[in-house]
């Protein structure tokens, strides 16, 4: 046999996963089969429901080994090897167990040029890891990422695919670590258009408990 | 006055239409009591619009898609091929935003929705469409969650649905969630994600207007396209036309960050001199520095060097005078402190880390310019290394899928083009051009 059959380069989908969960827990309860087969409605082929299937499954697995794809794969009713192609194409859907929380700090373009490395870098001594590792107690996970459309508000982060936390500097940084080993969750965050603090004095919506407004990025090298 | 205010005219009086001055506009009865909804009432009850008649109100407005490439929308609308019984059609609306730099749909999406919904129900009146698909990028989940609530409110509302507004017109409106990949916003790609496969981009033609999701006739449009539809019903084509630069007119978002006192999104008209809103809008500089260079539309729009920027208007002609595009209009503005190289450096990692890997040239060829560049970021770098890469952009640009190579190719490209003495002093000042034995030194 051809050496890269035997050792492929590229991972393939295993045809029968070991199991990482117990058969007992490795199941949908009636609502979310109640809500993968509403998701499945909204589409002309089940296949385009795959994607809002896996965040569910993430959701409730915390992460997506092979046989939780399978399991999805089987409720929405598509093959198990097309839907693993969809979980690996995308970043959001962990392949691997993550922590608690995961801190996904942006580092592009804007971000670069607005601190987010000094940020990265001081999140990475804070919690003693670098980034793509997991702290030991398994309450932090670190990942650098591509530009989350917050570049106005940068240096920022996303907390597990959540929350959006703009305007960093390490006092925040301090202050949401505190908050989230506390079990708090982080508020949304709206960020307030320069033109409505001028001629609405402030957030246009009333509906929003936390707002940020667009700040200078700090110039120092290691943000205050 | 008018000189200086280049081709938008007074903006400094202007008065905002997407984002307008009105607050909680994003909540569904603040809406309708701000004429939320009544250019789709109108529409779907005057029998003077037929579908006809509003793509050509949308064409006579000269609205340029707002995603990137700037094709005329009423144009493309018309492309879509004649109804055929029982051959569905559909519309995507392409919320994807990943474009770095740019950030204008997400605060869109927040604070104003419905425009959203009702340009993509008109459009969907417009193409005789059975329903249209709303792609968000999945990193905007929270926005994601408010907009489900707002869309069933609209629902609710008979705006969105069956026998809408009981004209007998009916348009289903789903939002899709994507998942993290810049790819997806490239149209084809988009229609792949939202199919449930891997989200390639495929190869034209077929054009979606031809061969779409599903493999029936599709429109792309980008959020902030379909935002403006409802307000050029309502004030007419003719409005629209006559703000900002006449040949791509309108009100715009930009989206203003990096080194500038008072960054954000901000409406405005089209045409805005470039350094009115670097130095009025923006406020300037941050802490007095010199502005060094500026991105005017997301990170694959070609960088301009502080002295090419005066007299430069954010239009589609004026850019390309100068040497660049009007892409997403998330200008990124640079200090005098800026290290180009390194800057350079993380575009090369986007694009080689966002290639689908479909195309050979794309694959391997975004993996070729960030290794160089960051060989000679990290002061290991040749000065033939230049020519190299310009010689690398060159086999990448127009040789693939899909844009996303030439995306790659043009700030490299252009960024050595404009700050070649920066990359050769680099590269002078490397260990290897000093004649350092670099197995020597790690040793
Ligand atoms: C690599 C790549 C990424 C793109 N990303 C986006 C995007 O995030 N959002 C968007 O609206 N258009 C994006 N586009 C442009 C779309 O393909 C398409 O032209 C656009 O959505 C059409 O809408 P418009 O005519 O309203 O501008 C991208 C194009 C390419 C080649
Ligand atoms: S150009 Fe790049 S991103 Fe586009 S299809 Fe080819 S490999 Fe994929």
């Amino acid at each position: 046999m051809a050496d890269f059959i035997k050792n492929p380069v590229v991972e393939l989908p295993e045809r029968n996963p070991a199991p990482s969960f117990p058969a007992s827990e490795l199941v949908f309860t009636d609502a979310e089969k109640a809500q993968i087969a509403e998701y499945v409605e909204r589409y002309p082929t089940a296949d385009g429901a795959i994607m809002r299937a896996l965040w569910l499954a993430q959701e409730k697995f915390g992460y997506l080994p092979p046989d939780v794809i399978k399991l999805a794969a089987e409720e929405v009713g598509m093959p198990y090897a097309k839907a693993y192609g969809v979980a690996t194409f995308y970043t959001q859907y962990y392949k691997k167990k993550m922590g608690a929380h995961v801190l996904d700090v942006c580092t592009c373009f804007s971000c670069q040029i607005c601190g987010g490395y000094d940020m990265l870098h001081y999140l990475e001594n804070k919690l003693g890891i670098h980034k793509g590792e997991t702290t030991e107690d398994g309450q932090f996970s670190i990942q650098e990422v591509e530009c989350l459309g917050a570049c106005g508000s940068a240096p920022m982060l996303q907390v597990t695919n959540g929350s959006y936390v703009h305007n960093l500097t390490t006092d925040k940084v301090d202050a949401l670590i505190d908050a989230l080993r506390e079990g708090k969750s982080w508020p949304f965050e709206s960020v307030t258009l320069p033109q409505d603090e001028d001629d609405l004095g402030g957030n246009r919506r009333t509906d929003v408990t936390a707002t940020e407004t667009y700040q200078t990025p700090p110039a120092s090298e290691t943000i205050a | 006055m008018e000189a200086k205010s280049g081709k938008a005219g007074d903006w400094r009086s202007y008065e905002r239409v997407l984002l307008p001055k009105v607050k909680d506009y994003h909540q569904l009865e603040v809406y309708e009591a701000n004429g939320g909804y009544k250019a789709l009432r109108e529409i779907l009850t005057n029998d003077k619009w037929d579908p006809t008649a509003v793509t050509n109100e949308v064409k006579k407005s000269g609205l340029k898609g707002r995603g990137g490439a700037g094709f005329p929308t009423g144009l493309k609308w018309s492309f879509m091929p004649p109804v055929v019984e029982g051959v569905p059609r559909y519309l995507c609306c392409n919320g994807d935003e990943s474009e770095p730099g740019t950030f204008k749909d997400r605060q869109l999406l927040e604070y104003n929705p419905h425009a959203v919904f009702e340009g993509m129900l008109i459009a969907s009146y417009a193409m005789s469409l059975a329903g249209s698909y709303l792609y968000i990028r999945g990193e905007y989940a929270d926005w994601i969650t408010h907009m489900e609530g707002e869309l069933k409110k609209a629902y609710d509302k008979g705006y969105v649905g069956k026998n809408i507004m009981g004209s007998g017109f009916s348009s289903e409106l789903v939002i899709h969630k994507g998942a993290g990949a810049y790819i997806c916003g490239e149209e084809s790609s988009l229609m792949n994600s939202l199919e449930g496969k891997r989200a390639y981009p495929r190869v034209k033609p077929p054009f979606p207007a031809q061969k779409g999701i599903w493999g029936y006739p599709t429109t792309i449009n980008n959020v902030e396209t379909l935002a403006a539809v409802p307000y050029i019903i309502n004030r007419g084509g003719a409005w629209f036309a006559g703000t900002g630069a006449e040949k791509h007119p309108g009100p715009v978002l930009y989206g203003i960050s990096g080194h500038v006192n008072r960054p954000g999104v901000y409406e405005y008209p089209t045409g805005m001199l470039m350094t009115d809103l670097i130095y009025e809008v923006a406020g300037g500089i941050r802490g007095g520095k010199k502005l060094k260079a500026v991105v005017p539309g997301g990170s694959s729009t070609p960088v301009l060097r502080a002295d090419m920027i005066e007299g430069v208007t954010m239009d589609a002609d004026s850019l390309r005078e100068a040497g660049s595009m009007m892409g997403t209009s998330g200008m990124l503005v640079m200090d005098e402190d800026t290290d180009m190289v390194s800057f350079l450096r993380r575009i090369t990692h986007f694009y080689h880390h966002e290639s689908c890997g479909q195309c050979t040239p794309c694959r391997e060829g975004t993996g070729w310019l960030e290794n160089i560049v960051t060989r000679i970021d990290e002061g290991e770098g040749h000065l033939r290394d230049l020519d190299l890469l310009v010689d690398l952009c060159s086999e990448m640009e127009g040789r693939t899928v899909c844009a996303l190579a030439d995306a790659a190719a043009w700030p490299v490209r252009y960024t050595i083009d404009r700050f070649r003495s920066e990359f050769e002093a680099k590269c002078r000042a490397s260990l290897v051009s000093s004649g350092i034995d670099l197995a020597e030194v790690s040793a």
